[in-house]
């Protein structure tokens, strides 16, 4: 910052009264136009040394008393002038020098300050006007700094946010992409199953339209007849009708099976990511629960237990593809949380004015030190490049902007366990939903 | 019946059993086909008869692929085992390499003209090694075996070298060192290498295609591969097509890198007892065309070693 010399801006040079200058001529003085501007003028010594300041406004206190001109008017200045005046030298930093004006600021303002150079002689003075202009120049520049920061700061949250977005997204396509390879496998298998099953069935087609073609032809002779004859019984004979027909019934159904589950995945994608639907809708959070559970399949296959225990809910208004994003983030840390195998327990109840949802897991749980900063933003204990850090963070933004309320409770070695309370009319009694005992928890994971 | 006339049995072991009964299916009228859905009862029948060839799945409850296929390599070490998997899980691809020791890593949905190929492949190399198990012992000798082995290390790694040079130290195991690829090919077609420790890059080049050839021209060369790299692609590749012996993540840590040496110089010193033995190894032509000829260069570049040490299949 440019503060060394910022006082040079406000120096006016002046020319200064020495000591023995009669009370008289500094009146004149004031009068000159030069000196308009200024309320006070430096009395400065033999070797240029500030060593007062008189300004207009003792002056006026002395011309004013009876016979004051008359009693004053001829003595030395020295007599009546301020002999500690604010002096300030011209290297000082702006914000000291303020500092130091300000504080010493009376008011009415009566007097200027001096404005000296290193050395400490007299350079002219500086007029308090002048100083608050600067000031307020300053402020504003720093303001729209600060402005820009914080418009700079929004913008990198929105793309923080979006990255988190993109993350779990990618995360949640290449689940689902995993998923669908099962069954595309045995569908694919099948297809090319069926195809070289029913090659057979062609070729006895064509030797059994040969043979009719013969029957019908009065002019066929025996020998070409029994020819066709025997290469319709070979074809028949290589079609096995009773193993044919279960392998066929067997590998319709299986793959009939895997397209419906294809195209279960792939709805479920689809409502899970609420693409085609509106950003907020009435909905049953037992769907959503069911909704990530498929997104989050391909975490949990093979090594996470999960147990439902859902119960009838109101519907409940809310932003779909917000909460399914925060029950996936639950899901997966509690997947997360799990070494090697374990279970997740989802939970669902309501009452009047709420829903309430719980994820409990069995994992390795945290210490308190991680439980007090899992809400932060950048807060996370994976490795370096592994996660954002803003998965429960923005999950707590959500639960917030819905009106609602995320709780947690861990123990290292034994679980954690999320609540989520969400109040089913919203506004009116948010206040009282943010009020709902939450005193059980820690207990409830004890027992766990 | 037999040992030596019974058909190949194949095992599949997955949890979805559509994919159990398409490729029954597909692979009955060929083979002798059993499959499970439970690992466990896998594991239970591995005990109780020969398994030719052994397809599983990864993901199951219970109990991984990963973990069945090394379990069952401790039960028939002379089975023939591969991956079938839909997820890219880059852990479980290395530890069926390392501890499986899988033939092959393949992905769902797959080709099943691919699938033909590759259980018709493993299953001549079955029959292969057991023709090759019941002819009596060949001449070869335990005495005139040399004690020690040749490795060729194609890495820098301080760490890496320090274990392989005390490794040689030790064991009296003879050490070839190159800075380059061509640098390697020269030893390569000037000495024999009973082990190749490769990084996936050496000075300036991928390793991969010079490991991919080396696969195809000498099979009984193991290769451990010692990298930083953790796609599960590239690995993919590196176990169907160079036919590599280990993987080993860097940092290495000490404890398995010297397990991957050790099951390395015993495999070496097994092989080379026994020169009739069958090698179950059979490496995959790379996909990529341009990749492919650049392997087919690097497999003329090696040629001579053919001439030396006979054609394997």
């Amino acid at each position: 910052m440019a503060d060394i010399g910022a006082l040079e801006h406000l120096l006016k040079p002046v020319q200064a009264l020495t000591p023995d200058v009669s009370i008289d001529e500094v009146a004149r003085r004031f009068l000159l136009d030069e000196h308009r501007a200024f309320l006070s003028l430096p009395v400065v010594d033999a070797v240029q040394r500030p060593c007062g300041l008189i300004s207009r406004y003792r002056l006026q206190d002395i011309f004013m008393r009876r016979f004051g001109r008359e009693l004053w008017g001829t003595q030395p200045v020295s007599k009546v002038m301020n002999p500690a005046p604010l002096v300030l030298q011209l290297g000082t930093p702006f914000e000291t020098a303020a500092a130091q004006v300000t504080t010493r600021l009376q008011y009415p303002v009566t007097e200027d300050f001096i404005l000296v150079d290193g050395a400490g002689r007299y350079r002219g003075l500086g007029t308090v006007p002048h100083l608050l202009k600067a000031m307020e120049a300053r402020l504003l520049q720093r303001n729209q700094a600060l402005q820009h920061t914080l418009e700079d700061l929004k913008q990198s949250q929105a793309q923080l946010v979006q990255s988190e977005k993109m993350a779990s997204l990618g995360q949640m396509v290449a689940g689902i992409a995993h998923e669908l390879n099962t069954p595309l496998g045995y569908v694919g298998n099948n297809v090319d199953l069926l195809r070289e099953l029913s090659a057979p069935l062609f070729a006895l087609n064509e030797a059994l339209a040969h043979l009719s073609a013969y029957l019908g032809d009065p002019a066929t002779d025996e020998e070409a007849l029994a020819h066709a004859l025997e290469a319709a019984d070979a074809a028949r004979r290589a079609v096995d009708a009773g193993t044919l027909a279960e392998d066929f019934r067997q590998l319709l159904e299986d793959t009939d099976y895997g397209l419906r589950q294809i195209s279960e995945l792939v709805g479920g994608l689809k409502d899970f990511s609420r693409l085609d639907r509106a950003p907020s809708d009435d909905v049953d959070l037992n769907d959503c629960v069911r909704a990530a559970l498929l997104i989050a399949r391909n975490n949990l296959k093979g090594r996470v237990e999960v147990r439902q225990q859902l119960q009838a809910l109101p519907p409940l208004r809310c932003a779909p593809s917000q909460i399914n994003q925060v029950l996936l983030n639950l899901l997966n840390n509690a997947a997360q949380a799990m070494d090697g195998s374990g279970i997740i327990l989802i939970k669902s109840w309501a009452d009047e004015a709420q829903v309430h949802l719980s994820v409990e897991d069995n994992g390795k749980g945290m210490t308190p030190e991680v439980l007090e900063r899992i809400f932060d933003p950048f807060f996370t204990t994976k490795p370096v490049g592994e996660g954002t850090g803003l998965g429960l963070s923005i999950s707590y933004r959500i639960v917030r902007d819905h009106g609602g309320t995320i709780r947690v409770a861990s123990r290292p070695g034994r679980g954690t366990r999320f609540l989520i309370t969400l109040p089913l009319r919203r506004a009116a009694d948010a206040a009282e939903a943010g009020a709902a005992p939450a005193a059980p928890l820690q207990r409830e994971i004890e027992h766990a | 019946m037999p040992d030596t006339q019974r058909p190949v049995r194949l095992m599949f072991v997955d949890d979805e059993s559509r994919i159990l009964r398409s490729l029954a299916l597909q692979f009955r009228k060929d083979y002798e086909v059993l499959t499970e859905s439970d690992p466990h009862l896998a594991l239970h029948r591995l005990e109780q008869e020969p398994i030719d060839i052994l397809v599983s799945d990864q993901r199951m409850p219970a109990m991984n692929g990963a973990e069945l296929l090394a379990r069952a390599r401790a039960l028939q070490p002379q089975g023939i085992r591969i991956l079938l998997t839909g997820y890219s899980d880059v852990d479980a691809a290395i530890q069926a390499l390392n501890d499986g020791e899988i033939f092959r890593y393949l992905t769902k949905p797959w080709n099943p003209r691919e699938m033909d190929d590759t259980i018709a492949r493993a299953a001549e190399l079955s029959l292969r090694q057991r023709a090759a198990r019941a002819a009596p012992a060949g001449a070869a000798a335990g005495a005139d075996i040399p004690h020690g082995i040749a490795i060729l290390l194609l890495d820098g790694d301080p760490l890496v070298e320090a274990r392989v040079l005390e490794l040689c130290a030790v064991d009296g195991h003879h050490l070839h060192r190159a800075r380059q690829v061509d640098e390697a090919i020269a030893i390569l077609n000037r000495e024999h290498v009973d082990i190749v420790i490769s990084d996936l890059r050496l000075g300036e080049h991928a390793t991969a295609p010079l490991l991919k050839s080396l696969a195809q021209v000498r099979p009984h060369a193991l290769t451990i591969v010692t990298t930083p790299y953790q796609d599960t692609q590239a690995l993919l590749a590196l176990i169907n097509q160079a036919q590599i012996f280990r993987y080993v993540l860097k940092p290495v840590s000490v404890k398995l890198f010297e397990r991957a040496l050790h099951a390395a110089v015993t495999q070496s010193r097994h092989w080379r007892a026994r020169p009739q033995a069958v090698v179950a190894r059979a490496a995959e032509a790379p996909r990529d065309e341009g990749e492919r000829a650049a392997v087919n260069g690097l497999v003329g570049m090696l040629g001579r070693l053919r001439g030396r040490f006979g054609a394997p299949v």
